[in-house]
């Protein structure tokens, strides 16, 4: 079995005095505070979105890892966009196979170096076909005419969106490491900028600088760096082209191969990139009905963290993120709005969820 | 420099028309073509140049810019079912009278320039050659 032994996460922000590699050496002088005896992980992991083209640093495992004072480890990164959990599944599977015992995996984008416009660009490279990206679409694009899709075929009007913001921000508002800690309004949602009709400002998760790092162990050594890991019992993934049919077929193929029915006792954090994108995973993972999902947000525990929404939205470091929230939501140590339950889920994927990994995680 | 004219003329048959792949074992059209189908598997792949012609789906217009892109905003995107049955999302041009369900046909068009005096890209675009019924 694998445990994941320690987590830590730094408040997601605009951090402009620092770089990629302060912001890792926070996260990791946090974990150091609350592990029990000093880190020596076996392999370093770093899952990073746009360290490569945002932050103009290849090679950026072992650069980190050297300025950790990790001399002699395996370090590598693994680049999945904007899904980190693929980095976790690479830590999970090296742990289950025995390859190593301990794998340090750091979470790190940063976006605040540049304009949305710039952003925008780096982003689009997600897109799935080359003449996508050279004629100009956006990921916004996509989720836009999801949205449009979505409206027509379930006959919602467009602040049936706003139901997810407003519970987003609702919840972040409680947890002192969310990037965007305020209230939101139906009023100020509806009024907000028109980014990709019928996409508003609101729909769209803001992209912040973060880090957070877990560590991930053998069972057995767990608890020579706490007194409560928390068991990673399972990943389960999938990747699968975007369609147009309003259904995430990587998460159902990823649902199936868990073979766990999630209800709501369940503690998840889900990739909510758009409002849409929200809609469509509650739905294909059963919590929600479809063309309702976001009219019952109060009938499961989602997200409690703010979601991409408000938490922020932090790149290839996301799942991470959500990966540190539900551990601590399961040893009770949540700084934030407080779930109930001994089953984690972590739904980590990709801007429009082309790709999907599943985690499950056990008190 | 953005634009490179290598990659320009490597996507001439995504960019400049569209060249759809039919495989031979599963009867799955796809776009952009390539050599071996998506779906099946199979290398048995006959290219198809598409006659450039569908149906408006729906369709959005995006206001925020990616950069080089600043010239075409707002930018009208389409999502379109050409005639031979696949969906596209592509740019939508001379776009007066945009209604889903309207007729489209595919236009090449400026998409972005390095420079007042740089390279040029050119794309598909598509406009609406009759308003929906």
């Amino acid at each position: 079995m694998v445990s994941v032994a320690e987590v830590s996460l730094i408040k997601v922000d605009r951090y402009y005095e620092y770089s990629e590699r302060d912001l890792v050496i926070e996260a990791y002088k946090q974990l150091e505070t609350k592990v029990k005896e000093r880190v020596k992980p076996d392999v370093v992991i770093i899952s990073s979105g746009y360290i490569e083209s945002i932050g103009k640093s290849n090679l950026s495992a072992v650069k980190l890892s050297s300025s950790l004072g990790f001399r002699g480890v395996k370090a590598f990164r693994v680049e999945n966009g904007d899904n980190g959990g693929a980095a976790i599944y690479t830590a999970y599977s090296l742990i289950k196979s025995g390859l190593a015992k301990s794998v340090l995996v750091i979470g790190i984008d940063k976006f605040s170096d540049l304009n949305s416009k710039q952003v925008n660009d780096f982003t689009a490279t997600n897109l799935l076909y080359d003449y996508e990206y050279h004629l100009g679409l956006t990921l916004h694009s996509h989720a836009a005419i999801l949205a449009k899709l979505y409206m027509k075929q379930y006959n919602v009007p467009y602040e049936y969106f706003a139901n997810w913001a407003i519970k987003m921000h609702e919840y972040a508002v409680e947890n002192p490491n969310a990037y965007l800690r305020f209230k939101a309004d139906l009023n100020t949602i509806v009024k907000s900028q028109l980014i990709a009709e019928p996409l508003r400002l609101f729909d769209i998760a803001p992209r912040a600088d973060g880090a957070s790092i877990a560590l991930l162990t053998e069972d057995d050594l767990a608890r020579k760096y706490s007194d409560a890991p928390v068991t990673l019992d399972k990943i389960a993934g999938a990747s699968y082209d975007y369609s147009y049919d309003l259904t995430l077929p990587s998460i159902r193929m990823a649902m199936k191969e868990l073979d766990y029915k999630i209800d709501d006792k369940s503690i998840v954090e889900l990739h909510d990139s758009y409002s849409i994108i929200a809609a469509l995973e509650l739905e294909e993972l059963g919590l929600g009905e479809r063309g309702k999902s976001l009219e019952q947000l109060d009938s499961f525990q989602v997200n409690y963290s703010g979601g991409l929404k408000a938490r922020g939205y932090v790149g290839g470091a996301t799942a991470i993120y959500q990966l540190s929230e539900v551990v601590m939501q399961l040893r009770g140590d949540f700084k934030g709005k407080k779930a109930v339950g001994e089953k984690g889920i972590v739904v980590s994927t990709d801007d429009l969820a082309n790709s999907t990994f599943i985690i499950s995680l056990m008190r | 420099m953005r634009i490179s004219p290598s990659r320009s003329w490597r996507l001439k048959e995504q960019l400049y028309t569209i060249t759809l792949g039919k495989c031979q074992e599963c009867g799955n059209v796809f776009y952009p073509y390539q050599s071996i189908c998506p779906s099946c598997g199979s290398s048995r792949i006959e290219k198809i140049v598409s006659k450039g012609h569908g149906k408006l789906i729906t369709y959005t217009v995006i206001y925020q810019a990616r950069e080089g892109y600043e010239k075409a905003m707002p930018m009208p995107i389409g999502l379109i079912e050409l005639d031979e049955g696949v969906k596209i999302l592509a740019p939508l041009t001379d776009a007066e009278n945009i209604k889903e369900g309207a007729e489209v046909e595919v236009a090449l068009r400026r998409i972005t320039a390095d420079s007042s005096n740089g390279l040029i890209q050119y794309g598909i675009k598509f406009r609406v050659i009759d308003d929906a019924k």
